[in-house]
């Protein structure tokens, strides 16, 4: 098992940016009017954010953007009291004021004409519906993954955030991280050979049914706003149990296993890799652990649940003609051999940080440059994790058509591409 | 309220989800689904039965795949029900039957409120234009809301009826109701644009980027209206980007990313000179996104001379998309005195793609000055050029920043035939800063090597020459390339006489990443000079019967004779951890003996009961053999477990369930039982795990602090 590593200490690739070391983004350019001489950010130059739904995830994302000084945080929404106090309490303390507002309708937050942008970061029940409402409103979006429920929600959040010209970014942070980027660069860029395979690992297949527990007395709604909270979901009656957000209504509540929780990782990766080009056109139920998809042009998609080197969570593979890699969140790689590395210095950064994919967010917030995991792309690794669901809950091939975004001479398939929202929210 | 248990729930779920399989293979059995679906949406029940609505929701759902017109009127009859009304509209929205769309449309006939939106956003799912006239009237609703909905549907059917009627309302219209049909009036513009009609698209974008509403409706009917003009819309886009409000110039850069090539890259460059410098800089970014059209003689000029930032930007965008013309200028910028152009610039020769950048790169090799030749030689090893021969003299220049330049650009490029210069500076540097460049280089030049014998045999034939230092080093690199004559000569270098080398070499042993040192470290437990060095031999060997793919009999025979050469109680213990890893009928066995040692009696103990419970089913003789550790085959059965602290706890029952076995030692895959339970419910407080049980049928209960072993109790 050859494994040829090249280390860049953390701090060295932070003070490079990802200019250096092995990605191959363009260089980042902030305007030097940006930076007083002091190296404070001029009032004019800042990204103002507010915050949604700010639970575990979100206050480790909000401790990314904090870490950025062009950030200004203004505001909070959150259905749980508890949250909104916790938040504001970071925020003000950073900020050294009493400035951070709170919300419990987000809707209220978003009508705030000084807001820029918003870090959405409820449970994958809302994610592409506070989207859509955010990118109407005139705010560039972060939003964590799963970004969406099912396949037409993700091809109306492509739409929507190119209609209205917002800068999104999906957080499926590898893409910002350097050895990731360098092992999809090596696929992309022809040095593998000719591609044969891509692998994602979905850590479990198991669906996920959020279902309808048996009633709780409903808290009050300052405390904890069980309608808003519901959001786009069906109703069902308040019980605790679902108010962690993780994992209700992932996916619809049907089909929102493994699959999507770290497909949305993995299966982006996997995308990047062959080039960010339309998802998989065939799809089959899993056998042996895998679900084994395919392009247009052959290549396969596998999601590959055993058999990876053990080099931490949410591991890809790449296999072409003349070699593969594999990496993982351990921020190793290995490669076929060691001429692939050719001598380049790849940054080990483990522990999948978002820092940079903030940095690369709010960058593209002031030069409207696309992010690394944009709308388009965020769309497309969507879908392929989608299809894979619907192949994985109907125990059947299905075939996908990229020119009309259905399946193929499958009623039933396409039965599950899309879900009413509860009213009175849309799309 | 009667209300179901969540394992009742998923139940009730696998009954629907097994049945769509099943009926996905069969289609014929359909009706069957169907049937059974709308028989719970008509079961008698009270009002306030929320179990029973749950059935009822959760038949909706199902009926969203298998059904048809038949249950349609079912549906409907639950769209005024405040809690299952959207559930109805899951089923009616997938349904593709017209009925779903004509029992819609009665319904809105009579519904208000919530309801009625939800039915209307379903009719725009739909894209119902059988639904156009009354969501026409609709727009002009008392309640903003069925107003605003109705406007979203219509904008979604987008046909010449819907759209004709959203025109006609955004005028007369006030409020957020206005920016709901000028929203719309811009989704149904798109659509006419992606059909085709472009003339037809520009009138409606020029009705609503004129009219009284939110700038952000504003900002998405100017993009339309650029869009669809195409070449024509160049000078509304130039408007945009010398517009005082921000948010218009971000609406500029965002949308002369989409334009196609030609009078937009015009314009573009011919605004560069017209913005203030800030501007200048973003609007250069949009030009590098635009690779195959952009202005590139434009961009040279503006990278060699003006206002900074314009500088640094267009140098950058020059590395994205420039052209072998641009390397003289980025070679000016990489030497000027101010270090972020510098930067820009070498940064943009390291990614300018093209095989004429790197010959016009080695051409100037002969002629640079020293500070200019440090540059290119800088270039020369990150874009990997092939010009060994030019280095190689550079190696020897006069000054010493060159040499150091040379040494490091030789280790990109040099090929095995010439590794002997690295070699040879490694060995004998010029200076220590000369020495260490050398030996990165030869680090870096070794790793990639094709033929790695042949480099292991060229690093091994220095060794002798090299101070022990240096000589520490070439193992390093050995290590790093791997294969047969690596691993001999680290071997003998473990039995040296020096300890820095042995040092070393039992390091390097340690994290070697193949399988093959496993003889040689067996080896070395027994004959390396040193307890300590033995030691670490001992940890390498196990280390890989633990991590590496191996088969399975070769990883227990592995461990078997690990344990055999095994001292000290740490290393058996790291021996049963393998076995618990990789459970196997003669591991079990391993387990059950290595009980009889004093040091690991409790280890072993839990790693016989974590293989049996592995294994699930065991003969008969392998339950003899556990008996004799208190390990006898049980029938337990967990009903509940939770962990946490006083209030703030968590119920852990379905994980604990999936880690009980047949015996009453429970071993958990991490000892850590925030990790195995996903999470910590009480930060900061001693937690504990209680556990209820039946074990043969009979209760108990135990309580287990955080982290500990885990055995159950017998029953009182």
């Amino acid at each position: 098992m050859p494994t040829p590593r090249s280390r860049l200490a953390r701090r060295q690739f932070l003070r490079r940016g990802l200019a250096g070391g092995a990605t191959v983004a363009a260089p980042l350019v902030i305007p030097g009017s940006a930076l007083g001489l002091d190296g404070t950010v001029p009032p004019s130059e800042r990204v103002v954010v507010g915050g949604i739904g700010i639970g575990n995830r979100g206050t480790y994302d909000l401790g990314c953007f904090f870490e950025q000084k062009d950030v200004q945080f203004a505001a909070v929404c959150d259905v749980k009291e508890a949250r909104r106090a916790a938040i504001k309490k970071m925020a003000d303390d950073r900020a050294g004021n009493d400035a951070c507002a709170t919300y419990r309708d987000f809707r209220e937050l978003l009508d705030r004409d000084d807001i820029d942008a918003v870090l959405i970061a409820t449970g994958p029940n809302w994610h592409a519906t506070m989207t859509m409402y955010a990118a109407r409103a005139g705010k560039d979006i972060y939003c964590e993954k799963p970004v969406t429920k099912n396949i037409e929600q993700s091809l109306i959040l492509k739409d929507t955030i190119a209609r209205t010209g917002r800068i999104f970014q999906a957080g499926t942070q590898r893409r910002n991280l350097p050895h990731f980027a360098f092992a999809c660069e090596l696929a992309r860029t022809g040095r593998l050979g000719k591609m044969k395979r891509v692998y994602a690992h979905p850590a479990g297949m198991t669906a996920i049914s959020s279902g309808w527990l048996p009633a709780e007395p409903e808290p009050p709604k300052e405390q904890v706003d069980w309608d808003m909270y519901l959001g786009p979901a069906a109703w069902r009656p308040f019980n605790a149990k679902q108010l962690d957000g993780f994992n209700f209504e992932k996916g619809g509540g049907l089909v929102g296993g493994g699959v999507l929780e770290w497909g949305t990782h993995c299966v982006d990766l996997c995308q990047w890799a062959v080039n960010d080009r339309p998802p998989p056109v065939e799809y089959n139920p899993p056998k042996d652990g895998e679900i084994v998809a395919r392009y247009d042009d052959g290549v396969e998609l596998i999601f590959r649940e055993k058999g990876w080197i053990p080099l931490g969570s949410c591991p890809v593979r790449f296999e072409g003609e003349d070699g593969w890699v594999e990496a993982g969140d351990s921020g190793k790689m290995v490669l076929s051999s060691p001429t692939l590395l050719a001598g380049r210095e790849v940054a080990e950064i483990g522990g999948y940080p978002a820092t940079f994919h903030v940095r690369d967010f709010l960058d593209c917030v002031k030069s409207r440059h696309q992010p690394k995991t944009n709308a388009v792309a965020a769309c497309n690794a969507h879908i392929a994790c989608h299809a894979a669901n619907v192949a994985l809950f109907l125990g059947r091939p299905v075939r996908f058509d990229n020119a009309t975004n259905t399946f193929l001479d499958d009623a039933e398939a396409n039965r599950l591409r899309s879900e009413a929202l509860r009213e009175p929210w849309r799309l | 309220m009667v209300a179901p248990s969540r394992s009742l729930l998923f139940a009730v779920m696998l009954a629907f989800v097994l049945p769509a399989v099943a009926g996905a293979q069969a289609p014929a059995g359909r009706t069957d689904k169907e049937r059974e679906q709308i028989a719970i949406l008509r079961a008698p029940a009270a009002a306030d039965d929320v179990a029973a609505e749950g059935k009822r929701a959760l038949a909706c759902k199902m009926l969203a795949i298998h059904g048809s017109a038949d249950a349609v009127a079912d549906l409907a009859a639950l769209l005024a029900n405040e809690r299952l009304s959207s559930w109805a509209r899951i089923a009616l929205e997938a349904i593709p039957d017209p009925a779903a769309g004509a029992a819609l449309r009665a319904e809105a006939a009579k519904l208000s409120g919530r309801q009625l939106v939800g039915v209307i956003h379903s009719l725009g799912v739909r894209r119902d234009a059988a639904a156009v006239e009354m969501l026409a009237a609709k727009l002009a609703d008392r309640d903003p809301a069925v107003a605003s909905a109705s406007a979203y549907a219509l904008g979604m059917v987008g046909d010449a009826a819907a759209t004709a009627a959203l025109r006609k309302a955004l005028p007369r219209a006030e409020g957020k109701v206005r920016s709901a049909i000028a929203e719309a009036c811009v989704v149904a513009a798109d659509r006419l644009r992606g059909a085709g009609k472009g003339a037809d698209a520009v009138a409606v974008y020029d009705e609503v980027r004129n009219a009284d509403v939110p700038v952000q409706r504003k900002l998405e009917a100017i993009r339309g209206a650029i869009l669809a003009r195409g070449d024509a819309g160049v000078p509304l886009l130039a408007e945009q980007l010398r517009a005082a409000d921000e948010k218009y110039f971000r609406l500029g850069l965002t949308v002369a990313r989409e334009l196609p090539a030609g009078a937009t890259d015009r314009a573009l460059a011919e605004e560069l000179a017209k913005l203030p410098p800030a501007r200048a800089a973003l609007v250069v970014t949009a030009m590098a996104d635009r690779p195959g059209s952009t202005d590139v003689a434009t961009l040279v000029k503006a990278a060699g001379a003006g206002p900074k930032e314009i500088r640094v930007a267009a140098l950058s965008a020059l590395g994205q998309i420039g052209k072998p013309g641009a390397v003289a200028t980025l070679l000016a910028g990489a030497t000027d005195a101010d270090a972020d152009i510098a930067a820009a610039a070498r940064g943009a020769l390291a990614e300018l793609r093209g095989a004429e950048v790197d010959a016009a790169i080695r051409d100037r090799l002969a002629t640079a000055d020293p500070g200019l030749l440090a540059v290119l030689l800088g270039l020369v090893g990150q874009r990997r050029i092939d010009a060994v021969p030019a280095v190689i003299n550079a190696v020897n220049h006069a000054d010493p920043t060159v040499r150091t330049a040379a040494l490091k650009a030789l280790g990109e490029i040099v090929d095995g035939d010439r590794l002997g210069v690295l070699v040879e500076r490694t060995v004998t540097p010029r200076s220590d800063a000369e020495g260490a460049a050398a030996l990165a280089a030869l680090n870096a030049a070794s790793l990639r090597m094709p033929d790695r014998e042949a480099c292991a045999a060229r690093l091994s034939g220095a060794l002798g020459t090299a101070p022990v230092a240096v000589q520490v080093k070439l193992l390093e690199i050995l290590g790093g390339v791997g294969g047969t004559k690596a691993l001999q000569t680290v071997a003998t270098a473990a039995r040296s006489d020096s300890d820095e080398l042995r040092d070393a070499s039992s390091r390097l042993l340690g994290e070697w990443m193949t399988a093959d040192a496993a003889p040689v470290l067996l080896d070395l437990t027994k004959t390396a000079p040193g307890e300590k060095y033995q030691n670490r031999a001992m940890r390498g060997y196990i280390r890989i019967a633990r991590q590496f793919d191996l088969p399975l009999d070769q990883r227990l025979e592995m461990c078997r004779k690990a344990w055999e050469a095994a001292r000290q109680p740490a290393e058996q213990k790291m021996v049963l951890d393998v076995l618990r890893r990789y459970p196997a009928p003669s591991g079990l066995d391993m387990a059950v003996t290595a009980a009889g040692s004093e040091g690991v009696k409790a280890e072993a103990r839990q790693a016989a009961a974590s293989i049996a419970q592995k294994l699930g089913e065991l003969p008969a003789e392998a339950w003899k053999k556990l008996e004799g550790l208190g390990l006898v085959k049980r029938k337990l059965e967990i009903q509940k477990a939770e962990y946490g602290s006083g209030e703030r706890k968590k119920d852990v029952t379905e994980t604990l369930r999936k880690h009980a076995g047949s015996t009453i030692v429970i071993v958990l895959p991490d000892p850590s039982f925030n990790k195995v339970f996903a999470g910590d419910p009480a930060p900061g407080a001693a937690k504990q795990l209680v556990i209820r049980y039946l074990l043969d049928g009979k209760p108990a209960e135990v309580t287990i602090a955080e982290d500990q072993p885990i055995e159950l109790v017998e029953p009182k």
